[in-house]
């Protein structure tokens, strides 16, 4: 490290790979830390997190009784010791709150002004921060699985809106109206999400085991259906053309550059996709647990020099390399299932909501001490009868 | 340069321990042992399991099976095999065959032992003409796992009857209307002594106190008449099926049920 520190003084090296090698290695060592504590505000599973890409500060989060937590989630105390405060809640007494489980939530990417919420009982909201109450509502026919806004889209601002209907459709927030009506699918749409490259591509999955890619300029229908046998359609079952999974399609994400395209499916398996051709990379993660009938939120590492993916995975957090399929290591802390991970690309941290109601923190570990330090620790510590040692940790961390 | 190597490897080292697979678990007996060192090479692992394989049971009339999952048991990384075997079967020196009884498993089997046996198993009969004409006109050219009728009428241009006749002599079982899995004569008994011993050992791991047994130990034990295949090829199948967990212990490697 110091090393590196000086190569990177002295300009022999460029100022990202030392940016990389200390992200992954942060990433590597992730783990849940007494010191952060995320404050229990839900009563019921939480759903869906999102932090906002602006500042990185605040975090939203959905619950499965309805209810959306804004957290702080900057320590500006100086000490290691950090709760991240709820700001503003609209709770069950808010009289605009969701009736049923909210499913989605996201910040509106450029601003934190505004963010965006849909739920199951068939509306998608769109929120003013400042007063919490509903500058628009979009109200669907069937419930709303999922949503997505393009973290990038500088010439529309369209909402993607996947429901029970087999039909995505884009809200404009411009004119507070529905658009357009992508159609193509047969099934229920459990996850639709943009390109961060392209700001008019649009992937979609659904339970009919297929995964498309739109240009939503196009009016004709679907760029592309991914294939998970690389288009040899003889292999794949006549009537299940061009299936990406052997059973539903509920989960989506692109990697941070938007080349490749990640699909989780109820056949337990997890694939990686070239979003420009559509074609299977054929990276092989083994088995991945997924029993959830609803959308599944996943997340990708960003700014690391091998990147990872994190998958909740039954009641644990697999990590995975994202181009090898390896499985680096399961993070276990939730009582019970994990809904939705997010991944805070500034300080490599990772927040899970689980079934279990609790939002946890996973934390890079400290940098272990040089070791003439840690010997002496261990000489002092050795020295002193073990009983009459009280809160010596927090006396050290403040010294 | 050399120094940033080296410090980004030091990077991850301070994970390395944790993972905690690499450093012991390879004092394996045999052969097993010296293919899980060697990582990289899915051809020479798919000889090891071919002579895993008991050909005797099927009186030689079998070309020996393989399952593609079975490789992953020998080799850590799942992404380079798949990338492997994909290859070798472009290349045509092996044959993917879907298995009827889990669509996540495909069979693989060496080309000319394929069709070294399965022309043994015409020989004599009406139909070996039209299954010559097969390998020479379809396996040829095209490594798909299932044939539709469009591609078999226009592009090779077989005839009904002549279909008729392969599905007859089991080199292609019905899928669809109208579509083909390509397949191995004869392989009905094969599934079956998979599948049962499957369930046999599977059942063995079980029984035991926490559901774990070292597999050493098992390889050791005295097998039922279930498990007909033998117990190498079965431990292979297990591990590859993530229906076990390995576990590197100081005294070899521990197979645990998986659950889930």
């Amino acid at each position: 490290m110091l090393g590196f520190l000086f190569a990177r003084q002295t300009g022999l090296e460029d100022p990202l790979h030392l940016k990389r090698a200390e992200s992954t290695r942060r990433v590597l060592t992730l783990e849940l830390n007494k010191d952060r504590v995320v404050d229990r505000i839900h009563g019921n599973g939480v759903n869906t997190l999102d932090i906002e890409a602006v500042e990185g500060k605040y975090m939203l989060s959905g619950g499965a009784d309805g209810v959306i937590v804004i957290y702080d989630l900057e320590n500006s105390s100086q000490k290691p010791q950090y709760t991240c405060k709820s700001i503003c809640t609209v709770g069950r007494s808010h009289q605009h709150v969701h009736k049923f489980s909210v499913e989605t939530v996201q910040w509106y990417p450029h601003d934190t002004g505004m963010f965006t919420s849909s739920s199951f009982d068939k509306t998608l909201k769109i929120w003013d921060t400042e007063t919490l109450i509903p500058a628009e509502i979009f109200n669907f026919e069937g419930t709303v699985y999922c949503h997505h806004m393009s973290p990038i889209a500088t010439k529309h601002s369209l909402i993607a809106v996947g429901t029970k209907d087999p039909k995505v459709q884009l809200c404009d927030l411009k004119s507070g109206s529905r658009s357009h009506i992508l159609q193509g699918h047969r099934g229920e749409i459990l996850s639709v999400k943009w390109s961060p490259r392209y700001e008019h591509i649009l992937a979609t999955a659904s339970t009919d085991s297929k995964v498309r890619l739109w240009d939503v300029r196009r009016a004709t229908g679907s760029l592309f259906t991914l294939d998970q046998h690389n288009g040899m359609k003889s292999k794949a079952a006549s009537e299940a053309a061009d299936s990406a999974h052997n059973g539903r399609v509920n989960g989506l994400c692109f990697t941070g550059d938007g080349l490749h395209l990640l699909t989780i499916g109820t056949d337990n398996r997890m694939r990686l996709w070239n979003s420009a051709n559509g074609e299977n990379t054929l990276v092989n993660y083994g088995k991945v647990y997924n029993e959830s009938r609803k959308g599944l939120k996943f997340t990708v590492s960003k700014g690391c020099s091998p990147e990872f993916v994190f998958v909740p995975s039954g009641s644990e957090i697999a990590v995975y390399a994202l181009f090898t399929g390896k499985l680096i290591t399961m993070l276990r802390g939730h009582y019970s299932y994990v809904d939705c991970c997010e991944f805070h690309p500034d300080f490599q941290e990772l927040y899970s909501g689980g079934k279990d109601c609790n939002i946890l923190a996973w934390i890079p570990a400290p940098r272990s001490p040089v070791l003439d330090d840690a010997d002496d620790q261990t000489k002092n510590g050795g020295s002193l009868n073990p009983a009459f040692e009280d809160a010596w940790s927090s006396s050290d961390d403040e010294g | 340069m050399n120094r940033k190597r080296l410090l980004i490897s030091d990077a991850f080292k301070t994970k390395k321990p944790r993972l905690g697979t690499e450093p012991f678990g390879f004092q394996e007996n045999g052969k097993s042992s010296a293919f899980q060192d060697e990582t990289l090479d899915t051809k020479s692992a798919l000889q090891h399991l071919v002579s895993l394989f008991p050909r005797k049971l099927f009186n030689d009339t079998l070309p020996p099976i393989i399952l593609k999952h079975q490789l992953y048991s020998l080799t850590k990384d799942r992404t380079l095999v798949d990338r492997q075997v994909s290859e070798l079967k472009d290349k045509g020196e092996i044959l993917m065959f879907q298995m009827g009884f889990d669509p996540e498993s495909f069979a693989i089997v060496f080309t000319e032992d394929y069709k070294a046996k399965a022309l043994a198993a015409e020989s004599g009969q009406q139909t070996f003409g039209t299954v010559q004409k097969f390998f020479d006109t379809v396996l040829k050219s095209c490594s798909d796992l299932s044939f539709n009728k469009e591609k078999m009428l226009k592009e090779f241009i077989f005839r009904d009857h002549e279909i008729t006749q392969l599905v007859k002599s089991g080199v292609l079982t019905v899928r669809d209307a109208g579509s083909w899995w390509l397949a191995i004569p004869n392989s009905g008994r094969f599934a079956k002594y998979l599948i049962q011993g499957r369930k046999a050992v599977l059942g063995m791991i079980k029984k035991t106190k926490y559901n774990e047994v070292l597999r050493r130990d098992l390889e050791g034990r005295k097998m039922t008449s279930q498990v007909k295949l033998g117990i190498h090829y079965h431990i292979h199948d297990l591990i590859g099926a993530e229906l076990v967990d390995c576990i590197p212990t100081t005294t070899g490697t521990l197979l645990r049920v998986a659950d889930g």
